[in-house]
């Protein structure tokens, strides 16, 4: 990699990144890829890079022609120096040429924005890849989950915002020690595509701010969903925070006793883990339930605690029964017996995509149960 | 659309009067039930009490069985077989008279006279109790008054907006195209007999009394109390003119082809005697519910 990084151009944010002179700039590898192409001159093969990079302000495209040999990983923070940049699809973007002097840099020298030089920016003009942007929102659910990353096992928080406008689920990689209700100001963040729904992602380099007085609605006016019908929440592409009700029509496999990768928690199938081979999968519960309400029809995944509290199943009973009847599939069946023609109310978020509409509950209930039918209001439409 | 089909709520009395078919696109194309009531049907969830659960065919055949399903408004046929395997669990384990919700796909078969069969192949049968089976009652009369708000904005040429559901404007317009003539009163008597069932006025079914605990008793003996207002009793006059309907479908039925009695031509019979249409139609209301006549087809009455 050449090193010196001393040359006369424009410093700029890939905010204002226009097309134009070389400029020069500090920003992180989100995304690399290396490839050959033929060139035109002579018909021979060389190699290029391309990829994005982003400084927190903007996130560009770029092209690295005659790359140095060695891997660049994913993350590395490159200090560019006289990248010419050009208009592609109406995008600006970079490229790397022999011009350009390109070395490591630490995660110090990218650029800090003040909360001032932020944007300001609410929840319904948001949309992925936004970034470099500041935000004022209440906390209306925060919680936190435990995920695999490739092999290791990370904390992080998720929940949703609200600011008046929409309703937006956030995943924060570090501990912002997030309150429901409160009231923050949010910068650094970037948004992406997550199951088909935008997400704020918040990484070590946001900032959030506490904002005790603040102009956005009570929480207690923001984020609670109301009723709708499986068909109108389909049509509007799903939603943040939705509240639907229906009847179990059918369960899709995988459900009932499931195996899980003990590294991954990815489904094993016979003993075989998609990403770490034959391991000795664990066991769990889950059930993946069609809600169907006459106009419309959801997945919803449910995870064990979730199963275990619509079946009346425990992970223990189903075990222990295994030992008894020696059939796994046996517990599918048990659910599809005690659940089929049941009536639920699921509040989460929904998301649609190729196989339809789907539910990630937070909470699902049964459907007013000892409710008698308002007979009243049905002889009255009938008269 | 992408995703699955969703179970209508339906009445028995409605899949029963459909006639129609129409072919879906796609990969796996479904073939879909028009009904005259503004429903094209590719999965429905029916409420009643099975009975009568048989084998079909014998021997070495894969199994194959089918019972009766009997909700309010009339007695429908239901099968499964081995690709139903969950529906066929149920059938075999459950014995009759067992009330169900029923999720299945309805099937028509067109008889040689071009009479119309509709059966529904099972795919889900659960066991309910009955609260349960009154609440899943109510429902499906409520979908059903919907749906018909919805077909009549259609027929009165409502664009699509704010109507209904997509898929509920897209059944209305089908219905509509299929069903030029269809009137929405044929289906009244038969949702007049759901609303006494949730109501408790009377026995749901003539073959499975529901348990006088679980329900509210309000009178259980006369079944035309299934009106919304429990009716003054009938008068000599009225009496009468059942009498003279029931002879006025004998005679159309007689002197037809199919064997059937067509609703206009009886209606504007007893217009010339002096009957309105709308007592016209309150009389066939009240001899449906009686069961002293029925519309297995559409527009064709006869006497059971």
């Amino acid at each position: 990699m050449a090193s010196d990084a001393s040359a006369e151009a424009i410093e700029i944010r890939l905010r204002e990144l226009r097309p134009g002179p070389p400029v020069s700039f500090v920003a992180r590898v989100v995304r690399i890829e290396r490839r050959e192409i033929t060139r035109k001159s002579d018909g021979q093969r060389r190699p290029i890079l391309t990829g994005l990079v982003s400084d927190g302000t903007g996130t560009v495209r770029f092209t690295w022609w005659d790359p140095p040999s060695e891997e660049i990983d994913r993350g590395t923070v490159l200090r560019v120096a006289r990248a010419e940049v050009r208009e592609y699809l109406g995008r600006a973007e970079v490229a790397f040429t022999y011009k350009t002097r390109i070395a490591p840099a630490a995660e110090a020298e990218l650029p800090r924005l003040g909360w001032d030089e932020m944007p300001v920016r609410t929840i319904r003009d948001l949309t992925p890849p936004d970034e470099g942007f500041r935000l004022d929102a209440r906390v209306v659910r925060v919680a936190a989950r435990t995920v695999a990353v490739g092999a290791e096992r990370r904390s992080l928080f998720e929940g949703r915002l609200a600011d008046g406008t929409g309703l937006l689920g956030f995943t924060a990689w570090r501990d912002f020690s997030f309150r429901e209700g409160e009231a923050v100001r949010i910068g650094g963040g970037y948004l992406r595509l997550y199951r088909g729904r935008p997400q704020l992602v918040l990484d070590d380099r946001s900032m959030v701010a506490r904002l005790p007085e603040s102009s956005l609605p009570p929480a207690a006016d923001l984020g609670s969903p109301s009723r709708q019908s499986l068909a109108r929440c389909e049509a509007e592409g799903g939603g943040e925070a939705v509240e639907l009700a229906g009847r179990v029509v059918a369960i899709l496999p995988p459900s009932g006793l499931v195996y899980r990768c003990p590294q991954c928690r990815r489904q094993t199938h016979q003993g075989i883990c998609p990403n770490h081979g034959p391991v000795a999968g664990e066991a769990d519960l889950a059930a993946r339930l069609v809600l169907d309400d006459g106009t419309g029809a959801a997945t919803v995944n449910l995870d064990r605690p979730a199963t275990e509290s619509v079946s009346g199943l425990t992970l223990e009973a189903c075990l222990e029964r295994l030992r008894s009847a020696p059939d796994p599939s046996g517990i599918e069946e048990l659910l599809w017996e005690r659940l089929i023609g049941s009536s639920w109310t699921v509040r989460g978020s929904a998301y649609v995509d190729d196989f339809g509409l789907s539910l990630r509950p937070e909470t699902i209930t049964p459907t007013a149960e000892s409710e008698a039918p308002d007979t009243d209001a049905l002889q009255r439409r009938l008269t | 659309m992408p995703g699955r089909e969703p179970a209508w709520r339906m009445f028995a009395a409605e899949l029963l009067s459909a006639t129609e078919t129409e072919q879906g696109t796609g990969d796996r194309p479904v073939t879909y039930l028009v009904s005259p009531y503004g429903a094209r049907i590719g999965r429905a969830l029916l409420a009643g009490h099975l009975s009568g659960i048989e084998r079909v065919g014998e021997g070495e055949r894969p199994p194959f069985y089918r019972a009766r399903l009997t909700d309010p408004t009339g007695a429908i046929t239901v099968t499964a077989g081995s690709y139903q395997p969950r529906a066929l669990a149920v059938l075999l384990r459950v014995s009759p008279p067992t009330t169900v919700l029923v999720v299945g796909r309805p099937h028509l078969y067109r008889g040689r006279e071009g009479t119309a069969f509709v059966s529904i192949r099972a795919e889900a049968i659960a066991p309910v109790g009955e609260l349960e089976y009154l609440r899943a009652v109510a429902e499906i009369l409520a979908q059903t008054l919907d749906r018909l708000d919805v077909l009549a904005a259609i027929r009165a040429g409502a664009s699509t907006g704010g109507t209904g559901p997509e898929l509920w404007i897209a059944g209305a317009r089908a219905s509509a195209a299929r069903y030029p003539s269809a009137r929405p009163e044929g289906l009244t008597a038969s949702l007049r007999s759901a609303l006494g069932v949730v109501r408790g006025d009377g026995p749901p079914t003539a073959t499975s009394p529901t348990s006088p605990g679980t329900i509210p008793a309000e009178s259980a003996t006369d079944r035309r109390s299934f009106r919304p207002t429990p009716p003054p009793p009938l008068t000599e006059a009225q009496r009468a003119e059942e009498g003279v309907f029931l002879d006025l479908i004998d005679e159309l039925a007689e002197g037809s082809v199919d064997g059937y009695a067509d609703v206009r031509e009886a209606f504007a019979r007893l217009a010339d005697r002096g009957v309105s249409a709308d007592r016209a139609e309150e009389l066939l209301g009240r001899l449906e519910t009686e069961g002293a006549v029925e519309e297995p087809i559409v527009g064709k009455l006869r006497r059971p």
